[in-house]
């Protein structure tokens, strides 16, 4: 199911929701053909009962979905439109055409589960992210000559890369943690965890894409700041990693239950469903 | 990329493990203070290993034929990770445990194992790992101890140092050059195992930081072993040894060296009552990250289990592993700090000095953060 997934978005975006495609809508140009295309291919019903016209997956299910609009930056509202048709449908309201934000369920959640909602949003589109702005790093560092060589034979800026690539996994094992759940909603304490690893990621990977990149990455024209801008934005749109620091600590603080750190952890997971 | 890193269950019969080890180590350690627990797999106690091999518990993956427990690598996942959290004084077995055994029963022959699983797995057999030399550390193919055929098998010449709990093992499988000279690299290495009570071994402990003496140099002055004391091929070490390294590094113990101490200062906090917000926040970070890293560790072990050798993904884990255990003291030095006035429990204090004082170990041990970067860049392709 995932690879399948993953394979059939994932194509969608690579072929609808190009630099070109994203820099234009980022300039004010019209979003209605990328929308159009998001909304034909059905999967912004993933989440919805099957018994209402949806998919009926779990949230587990759509994580490569989710991974992938970081993965291709998508500058349009489509993961949070997912999830908060989700939310309606299994409210019995009416879903709304077009594209919509978690504000759309405001009657139906609290404000603290639609941010606990949108923390694994944000994790999950880092874990996508950063893979990008690792994935073209180790491109242009292959490629970039300087001293008769390329840049990747330094070992400075191998091991920059190698922390970058253990950011970016931990990212993902993050954002599989707060989406391994049998509902359309993620377990806030997951939540929680995984934004303060993926947070790190974030700014981790983004500054080092731009420390590999030198000059060009900096400038307009060259796609990198198109992940790496993202990459800023997420980590702090559904709370910092410091806010979700202390919501784990609080959480930590009202389980006394659980013991030592290591009761804590496997009380954590214990939740997650996979 | 890296696609093993992915979100593993530890299976049910594993976790069954879980209860009975706890209640085992609720009783063994309950006298012993933090800062000796904070020790963690480098504190060395020969009774509570033959008392942790009554109960079945060394060796667990081992063939039962020779004395293991036929259970999985998962079911060893918990055992470990409950004795790290005790902070249980594994170091006697520890090695053998992991690294010697499993070894013995991959590349040696039935005889070897059949003569010293056994030993091992009822906390008899204690072994250390002859690698580093005095002049070859992170550069290991160039070891100079030799091992040279004589007509009854093997004369042993050379020196070996930070070899961990040499002065306490029985014995040694040491990296050594059987042929060529040390400009041939990792060609003409083997690994031979050597009694330590043999003749012409000298050991002498040195002391670390915080006074204890766990490492050893040990030399070797025509050390006469027999045929036998050859494990795998000749001329096959360099192979053998690295085909350790996946079960070296990524296991619990790359991230919970300091989960004592951790431990001791929530514990503090909790007594103490009305936390800080930053006291809060640093907890909240460090439990998280320990939670993420411990799921990334137990999908290495999946990765092993099914038969895989994920050495790029254990350097990986183990390179964010460390950097969590070093930045526990670091980072609680600083919190108790942040209220100067405050009365510390002598617990705590000792505890944090101890941690803070070899938490520069995590990142040297087992290979040092700058080699295992350098793994994880080939891993990318880069060299």
């Amino acid at each position: 199911m995932h690879n399948e997934l993953e394979a059939a978005f994932g194509q969608l975006l690579a072929d609808n929701c190009t630099p070109d495609v994203v820099r234009a809508i980022e300039r004010g140009g019209s979003p209605d053909a990328l929308w159009s295309t998001l909304i034909e291919s059905g999967f912004a019903d993933a989440l919805v009962p099957e018994a209402q016209g949806g998919a009926g997956l779990r949230l587990a299910d759509v994580l490569p979905l989710v991974q992938a609009c970081g993965f291709h930056a998508v500058p349009l509202p489509f993961a949070q439109t997912m999830a908060a048709r989700a939310v309606l449908a299994h409210a019995g309201s009416a879903r709304p055409s077009g594209p919509i934000t978690l504000d759309a369920t405001a009657a139906h959640m609290s404000a603290e589960e639609r941010l606990a909602l949108n923390a694994a949003l944000c994790a999950a589109q880092i874990a996508g992210g950063t893979a990008r702005v690792l994935e073209m790093s180790l491109e242009y560092s292959t490629q970039r000559v300087q001293f008769g060589k390329p840049v990747s034979s330094f070992q400075a800026v191998q091991h920059q890369l190698s922390v970058m690539a253990e950011q970016s996994c931990a990212a993902r094992m993050a954002a599989q943690l707060c989406f391994a759940s049998e509902s359309h909603l993620p377990d806030a304490r997951l939540a929680a965890m995984a934004m303060v690893v993926a947070g790190e990621a974030a700014e981790v990977v983004a500054s080092g894409g731009h420390a590999i990149h030198g000059a060009i990455g900096i400038s307009a024209e060259f796609d990198l700041q198109l992940y790496t801008r993202r990459l800023r934005e997420w980590r702090v749109e559904a709370g910092s990693p410091t806010y979700w620091s202390r919501r784990a600590g609080c959480a930590w603080w009202d389980a006394p239950q659980s013991g030592d750190a290591v009761g804590f952890a496997l009380d954590s997971l214990a939740v997650a469903r996979f | 990329m890296f696609d093993s890193l992915t979100l593993t269950r530890i299976p049910a019969e594993a976790e069954a493990l879980r209860a009975p080890v706890r209640a085992f180590l609720a009783d063994a350690v309950k006298d012993m203070p933090a800062d000796r627990r904070a020790r963690s797999w480098s504190g060395f106690d020969a009774q509570f290993s033959r008392d942790l091999g009554a109960q079945g518990w060394i060796g667990l993956t081992l063939p039962t034929e020779y004395g293991g427990g036929g259970k999985s690598l998962f079911a060893r996942f918990v055992l470990v990770e409950e004795l790290l959290r005790a902070g249980a004084p594994v170091a006697a077995h520890w090695i053998a445990d992991r690294q010697s055994a499993p070894h013995i029963l991959k590349f040696g022959t039935a005889e070897q194992a059949a003569f010293y699983l056994p030993r091992i797995c009822r906390g008899e057999a204690f072994f250390c790992i002859g690698m580093s030399e005095p002049g070859s550390g992170s550069d290991l193919a160039s070891v100079r101890t030799r091992a040279k055929r004589t007509p009854t098998g093997w004369q042993l010449d050379g020196q070996k140092i930070w070899t961990t709990n040499a002065h306490r093992s029985q014995y040694m499988i040491a990296l050594v050059r059987t042929s060529g000279e040390t400009g041939d690299r990792q060609k003409g290495l083997s690994q031979v195992i050597v009694d330590l009570s043999l003749p012409g071994i000298t050991i002498r402990p040195i002391t670390d930081v915080a006074g204890d003496s766990h490492f050893c140099e040990v030399f070797f002055d025509g050390v006469q072993l027999a045929a036998d004391a050859l494990i795998g091929a000749e001329g096959d070490g360099w192979n053998q040894v690295t085909s350790e390294l996946a079960f070296e590094r990524s296991g619990p113990e790359r991230i919970y060296s300091s989960v004592v101490l951790l431990d001791e200062w929530l514990a503090y906090l909790r007594a103490k009552g009305n936390p800080s917000d930053a006291s809060l926040v640093l907890a909240g970070r460090v439990l998280s990250t320990m939670t993420v890293l411990r799921s990334l560790s137990v999908s290495v072990n999946g990765a092993l289990a099914a038969g895989e050798s994920p050495v790029v993904e254990a350097a990986l884990v183990k390179d964010m592993g460390t950097s969590l255990e070093q930045f526990i003291p670091a980072a609680i030095a600083d919190a108790l700090g942040d209220d100067p006035e405050a009365a510390l429990p002598e617990a705590l204090a000792r505890t944090l000095r101890y941690v803070s004082q070899v938490a520069p170990s995590f990142s040297l041990r087992g290979g040092t953060r700058e080699v295992l970067r350098g793994m994880i860049a080939r891993g990318l392709g880069l060299r």
